[in-house]
């Protein structure tokens, strides 16, 4: 076991509790790739607590707000299945790098979203729940949480505005060879804008299958990966939950789960919104494009850290090829300029 | 497109070859090795067919790009030409930079395309966009859940 970690996170806990605190079982695991994320006890006064560490990483997938990531924790656990954030250190300090902590749920796993049929029979069971919380998700009150505190709420005219610059400004800061399909794409976008957000609402920002631990019988038992939560318009995490990329293989259910018709249902029933289908048509191209900047950004990490990192080389090489070719479907269906 | 072949080759090397900390031996580096595996299966499909892919897409621009020069401006059959003599080097460094260049001009040209609601060039760039994505994908396995 690393030493510095291991002896840097004792003192931490050591200093935050005000008594001597041990880790055991400290160990790195997959997943969120945009933070270094290990697995760990820690034993303060005789009692084990089961606790995840997420970590700046050198290069990552993304660049977020690991602050905005530790108040979107605090705001939707209690409402939403997700574990509870203990603490925050943003000057990094004791681990050199910033980083936070929070509990650990035991007992679930996590597939990847690139393998087939993860789920089983337990799919539809699994996707009633999944966009039902989606549902209850929009449907939570932002005034006064604490993500509202980091998170500035664009007016319902500019949600789209808002997040069509964010993206657009990513991939032009990271584009490494021209990128003609998403540039058109975006193009379109500011063309055909969407109707305003019917409620500004929190957005997990990367809601997906691949993102949720379940308990392998039909349960979910954490939305996890908030590091790109913000304020918007809901339909943004629609879109993207539907996004091809997600579907297992299986092109009759989003995130390999459930069919769509069934999962607008459920979204509805929960969130008490209607979806139009005009607006979510947007939000889906629209989060082909942000896929596209998620994984051109990867790309320039890859390159950047020295191409040690296999995770940001699958992003930004497979991922935005699939991408490209989730756009290109997209743009070829369109009938007006 | 980036990262290129020999940068996906390379990071497998590096990935394998620079020792982990004893934290991320276990489940962490389990999962690192099975995305170098897939890398190194993608690899295998870009070096069988990312020579032909780029070679057409080149050649598709450049044709797009010249029959719309009438229309649009000379500038645009420049481009394919002087593409089309840098991309005699037929390596995937060549083919790209060649690349680069026509894609350039592919995007101001449906900028430009735009601007006159010329709709049927438009839809015919978007189709060309299917080919080319489609020609430069990469196949993954169905693999089965852990």
């Amino acid at each position: 076991m690393s030493a510095d970690l291991k002896e840097g996170l004792e003192a931490y806990l050591t200093a935050l509790w005000g008594a001597p605190a041990a880790v055991t079982n400290l160990s790195r695991i997959p997943g969120g790739a945009s933070r270094e994320t290990y697995r760990l006890d820690a034993d303060i006064g005789g009692v084990t607590r089961g606790m995840i560490l997420r970590r700046d990483p050198p290069g990552s997938l993304i660049d977020t707000d690991r602050r905005l990531e530790f108040l979107a924790y605090r705001t939707v656990h209690g409402h939403v299945p997700a574990p509870q954030a203990i603490a925050l250190e943003e000057t990094g300090g004791a681990l050199e790098r910033p980083f936070f902590l929070m509990e650990r749920i035991d007992g679930g796993v996590v597939p990847s979203p690139f393998v087939f049929d993860p789920y089983g029979q337990h799919a539809e069971a699994l996707g009633r729940e999944f966009f039902t919380t989606l549902g209850r998700l929009a449907a939570l009150d932002h005034a006064g949480t604490p993500l509202s505190e980091v998170a500035p709420a664009p007016a319902a005219q500019d949600c789209w505005r808002v997040a069509l610059d964010h993206w657009s400004a990513v991939i032009e800061a990271d584009e490494q060879h021209p990128q003609p399909i998403v540039r058109a794409a975006i193009r379109w976008l500011a063309r055909h804008p969407p109707p305003p957000a019917q409620r500004v609402s929190i957005v997990h920002g990367d809601y997906r299958t691949g993102n949720f631990l379940h308990d392998g019988a039909g349960k979910i038992l954490a939305i996890l990966d908030w590091e790109m939560a913000h304020l918007g318009d809901p339909l943004e995490d629609l879109g993207w939950a539907f996004d091809p990329l997600w579907n297992h293989f299986d092109e009759g259910k989003v995130g390999g789960m459930v069919p769509r018709e069934t999962a607008i249902a459920l979204w509805e029933a929960a969130s008490g919104l209607k979806v139009d289908p005009a607006a979510l048509e947007w939000w889906s191209l629209f989060n082909a494009v942000k896929g596209q900047a998620i994984w051109t950004s990867a790309a320039k990490e890859y390159r950047d850290g020295g191409f040690t990192d296999p995770v940001l080389a699958i992003s930004g090489w497979y991922t935005a090829r699939r991408q490209d070719q989730i756009l290109a479907a997209r743009l070829a269906r369109l009938e007006a300029i | 497109m980036t990262p290129a072949l020999p940068d996906i080759l390379r990071g497998n090397f590096l990935s394998l070859a620079i020792p982990a900390p004893v934290e991320s031996q276990g489940e962490f580096m389990t999962g690192r090795v099975g995305v170098i595996a897939l890398l190194s299966l993608l690899a295998a499909q870009e070096a069988e067919r990312g020579t032909t892919a780029r070679i057409w897409e080149n050649a598709a621009i450049g044709a797009m790009l010249a029959e719309a020069a009438d229309a649009y401006g000379p500038q645009y059959a420049e481009v394919a030409e002087v593409a089309a003599i840098e991309a005699v080097d037929l390596s995937l460094e060549g083919l790209d930079r060649a690349n680069a260049a026509l894609r350039r001009g592919l995007i101001a040209l449906q900028e430009a395309v735009e601007s006159a609601g010329d709709t049927a060039r438009w839809k015919a760039i978007n189709g060309l966009y299917a080919e080319m994505a489609e020609r430069r994908k990469l196949e993954l396995p169905p693999l089965p859940a852990r």
